[in-house]
């Protein structure tokens, strides 16, 4: 056989396909970083929401959770949680507030945080901001 | 041995493997959280049993990459490591920090970690995968840069090949791209966008060409077919990996906030993605068939083997089945993400981990290969970790398919708790899977121990034919 | 119409021209462009009126004219190869030139035609459509400059004496990519600025 395969060319297509490709991903993303203002809902953004999100990552939420389907797989999904507790984060507050601190026999249980009322309220509103992000129609139901 | 500084990498290989274990024996107490709910209950809840059995399988893979590059490196470069005292100074500065963080998420509530470590300052913490105190996380940047450097100086002294060049691009892209880690802002959106630069960047970009590496030196030790034309095919597979993996990190962002043409873009470019896994296994199989030589490490064989096969049902089969948008619409963040989550990382890189170990541990222990009776068990140990694997990805794959047919695929969904309840029988199969495979890993660490049967001696450094043909 | 100027060394080869790892490449962006076309053309099945709606705010004659350019520029680079097999490293090197300025043409009508579309607020997320013109023509638009950038290559080895009548692979190489950008566009340009 008198084809040519040469390391060379196979070391071209490499850096040069990596470089290709490389640009490409950065021009998406230049794209996307005009877009996302427009669907991320930065509007609802406050310093109770940015207190929220940091409630959110002390207490290693996605430990359990996902939140737009990213994270642990062993609670349910909070990206919507808002809308499945009736648009009320007063009930969003009382189920963390309940969850009793030696858990439940048998089950799966929420551990106790002995949040303040502050970071209540703050966790509450940030699932309230999350939920109004554009995700394209995900979940596909409310159970999320 | 050839060069008296590969033995540097014993430690970071030991201490892989003892990881590995805790890392595994966490995944047993998850497992049983998930059909007994209070299992250690207040004491370990799931967030921490999760958080350590996810950042231990990190930090015992990088101590396992590291170990890789400090064996091959000398030897690819034909010089001694530029530093050994560095390399050992890192191994304890890694091992302590890794230590105190996984004794930090097991003593003190998380949020008492954070207000110790003072997360307000720079807040990083509490993202999946990236739990690290920030503190943690500036000691791996450092400990990367040392170590990068180290590894860095030594290759470009010395010989110049593929294998260690591609290995250097790979730990400097892993450098480089943890650096978004600190990245963190209050907007969800783009909090997540750049996440993911570290996460599927890193084991599906940068991570791959360190695997591709590993490999292709394993290949060119135990096959002897000729470095050029392995090197050849490396370069072709490689470059498919980061065309393919580059845009498809946009199956990650379908359902995130970004915006709507990334279903089309991730969805065209991820279902390229299982093609350099198999041109992989072809590729394996072929360099193995076309061998010259008959290297005494049956095991070490076997395991670069598997870690071709099982990459490719991992990360290529498994990643396949849910990564087009409409099927990911309904699969997104169930168990099936869970179980591509499993084979891929077993496939791709616990495999090629215990590849580069099984290969040069009893170098290092002055031996060619293991005895006979050792590899024996070896290779036992092998089926079991791989097989108990199989069956753990096929029953959360079970789990997955019936969580959404309950909760998404249909017009009456049940509330995820409901839903967990009447998938728990998967979940006690995956447990039985998951005491297999811990049997496996127990075995495997036996056969370090094991004694008896004809052994291939081989001298230090002292030149002997035997020691350095391979 | 490479054969005709073959050098008899090789035994009736039937293999492909150029270096076998340019191929895989190719055969690769084929796959990707494939995929894309099928995608077009299920997204086209779901949605037909908003696409020929929005078909005829395209510049058609642009297209043509670059649909033009691009096979004038391949033929270009036959003249190139066949040269080199005749030895006529010159003459090479001046085809793959036209070839390169052939492709900054098509290059700079393109670029007109993204500022204007840019000018008109049409951007990737503005519907289907335009998601998938915006996406495949830039996709291609980037493989033009690829292979520009590969021929310029080729021609300065070529113009340095690497290449000669015995040693042609690396011109035919360049030349299979540039086929293979030409290739693309001429299904590219039919699907998805003229077709009904």
């Amino acid at each position: 056989m008198s084809e040519v395969f040469t390391k060379s060319m196979a070391r071209n297509i490499y850096y040069g396909g990596s470089a290709f490709f490389i640009l490409l991903f950065l021009a998406l993303t230049f794209d996307t970083a005009s877009e996302v203002p427009k669907r991320d809902n930065h509007e609802a953004i406050t310093e109770q929401v940015a207190l929220g999100k940091k409630v959110w990552e002390e207490n290693n939420c996605i430990g359990c959770h996902t939140l737009l389907g990213e994270g642990a797989y062993f609670a349910p999904e909070l990206g919507n949680v808002y809308t499945r507790f009736g648009e009320s984060t007063e009930a969003i507050i009382g189920f963390i507030q309940s969850r009793p601190v030696e858990g439940i026999p048998g089950r799966r249980s929420m551990p106790q945080f002995n949040l303040s009322d502050e970071e209540l309220q703050a966790i509450a509103q940030f699932l309230k901001y999350v939920n109004g992000i554009n995700t394209s129609g995900w979940p596909p139901n409310i159970q999320g | 041995m050839k060069y008296q500084s590969q033995a540097v990498a014993k430690p970071y290989f030991i201490a892989a493997i003892g990881l590995f274990i805790g890392q595994i024996l966490f995944g047993l107490i998850m497992g049983m959280q998930y059909v007994a709910g209070d299992f250690l209950f207040p004491e370990i809840p799931f967030n921490v049993a999760r958080m350590v059995h996810t950042n231990l399988l990190i930090v015992w893979l990088l101590f396992g990459f590291m170990g890789a590059a400090y064996f091959l490196v000398p030897e690819e470069s034909e010089r001694e490591l530029h530093s050994p005292l560095l390399a050992k100074i890192l191994f304890w500065v890694f091992l302590v920090a890794g230590a105190l963080t996984v004794l930090g998420y097991l003593l003190v509530p998380y949020a008492r970690l954070a207000e110790l470590t003072m997360n307000d300052l720079l807040p990083t913490m509490g993202r999946e995968f990236l739990e690290q105190p920030t503190i943690t996380k500036i000691g791996i940047v450092i400990v990367a840069l040392g170590f990068v450097y180290n590894i860095g100086v030594t290759i470009l002294a010395g010989r110049k090949t593929v294998v260690s060049l591609v290995l250097l691009t790979g730990l400097v892209g892993l450098a480089v791209l943890f650096l978004f880690s600190f990245y963190n802002p209050v907007n969800v959106v783009n909090d997540k966008f750049y996440w993911w630069w570290v996460v599927h960047l890193w084991v599906e970009g940068v991570w791959e060409l360190i695997l591709a590496s590993i490999l292709a030196f394993v290949l060119i030790k135990v096959t002897g077919v000729d470095r050029e034309v392995i090197e050849k095919w490396m370069y072709v597979i490689i470059a498919m990996a980061l065309i393919s993996g580059l845009i498809g990190t946009g199956h990650h962002y379908f359902w995130i906030g970004a915006p709507e043409y990334w279903q089309w873009w991730g969805s065209i470019f991820s279902a390229l993605e299982p093609i350099p896994f198999f041109m992989m296994t072809v590729f394996a199989f072929n360099m193995v068939n076309r061998r010259r030589r008959e290297h005494p490490n049956k095991a070490a064989v076997l395991w670069a083997l598997g870690t071709a096969v099982m990459a490719f049902l991992g990360a290529g089969v498994w990643g396949f089945l849910h990564t087009l948008a409409p099927v990911n619409y309904y699969t997104h963040g169930s168990q099936l993400t869970a179980a591509h989550g499993h084979m891929a990382f077993y496939g791709a890189y616990v495999m090629i981990v215990l590849t580069i170990i099984s290969y040069s541990m009893p170098i290092l222990r002055g031996q060619k290969a293991g005895s006979p009776r050792a590899q024996k068990v070896e290779i036992w140990s092998f089926w079991l970790m791989t097989l108990s694997m199989v069956f753990i990805t096929l029953f959360l794959t079970g789990a997955g398919i019936q969580q959404i047919l309950l909760q998404r695929y249909t017009d009456n969904p049940l509330p995820f708790m409901v839903v967990q309840d009447k998938i728990e029988m998967f979940y006690w199969m995956r447990e039985g899977a998951g005491v297999v495979f811990l049997v496996g890993l127990i075995l495997y660490v036996s056969a370090f121990f094991v004694k008896g049967g004809e052994r291939e001696e081989i001298t230090d450094s002292s030149g002997m034919a035997s020691a350095t043909s391979s | 119409m490479e054969t005709v100027a073959n050098p008899p060394a090789a035994t009736g080869r039937q293999d492909l021209p150029g270096d076998f790892a340019i191929w895989i490449f190719i055969f690769a962006e084929l796959l990707v462009f494939g995929i894309f076309f099928l995608a077009y053309a299920f997204a086209r099945a779901g949605n037909v009126e908003l696409f020929n709606e929005y078909q005829q705010y395209l510049d058609r004659e642009t297209g043509a004219i670059n649909t033009l350019l691009l096979i004038t520029s391949s033929f270009f680079v036959v003249r190139a190869v066949n040269a080199i097999k005749r030895n006529a490293v010159a003459s090479c090197v001046r085809w793959l030139g036209f070839a390169v300025l052939s492709g900054a043409v098509f290059a700079g009508l393109k670029l007109t035609e993204f500022a204007a579309r840019h000018a008109d607020g049409i951007t990737l997320s503005t519907n289907t459509f335009y998601m998938f013109y915006l996406s495949l023509t830039f996709f291609h638009f980037m493989h033009v400059l690829m292979g520009m950038v590969i021929l310029t290559a080729v021609a300065v080895k070529a113009h340095r004496g690497d290449y000669s009548a015995a040693n042609h692979t690396g011109v035919e190489t360049g030349a299979s990519y540039w086929h293979m950008v030409d290739l693309v566009w001429i299904v590219l340009f039919p699907l998805v600025y003229v077709m009904h």
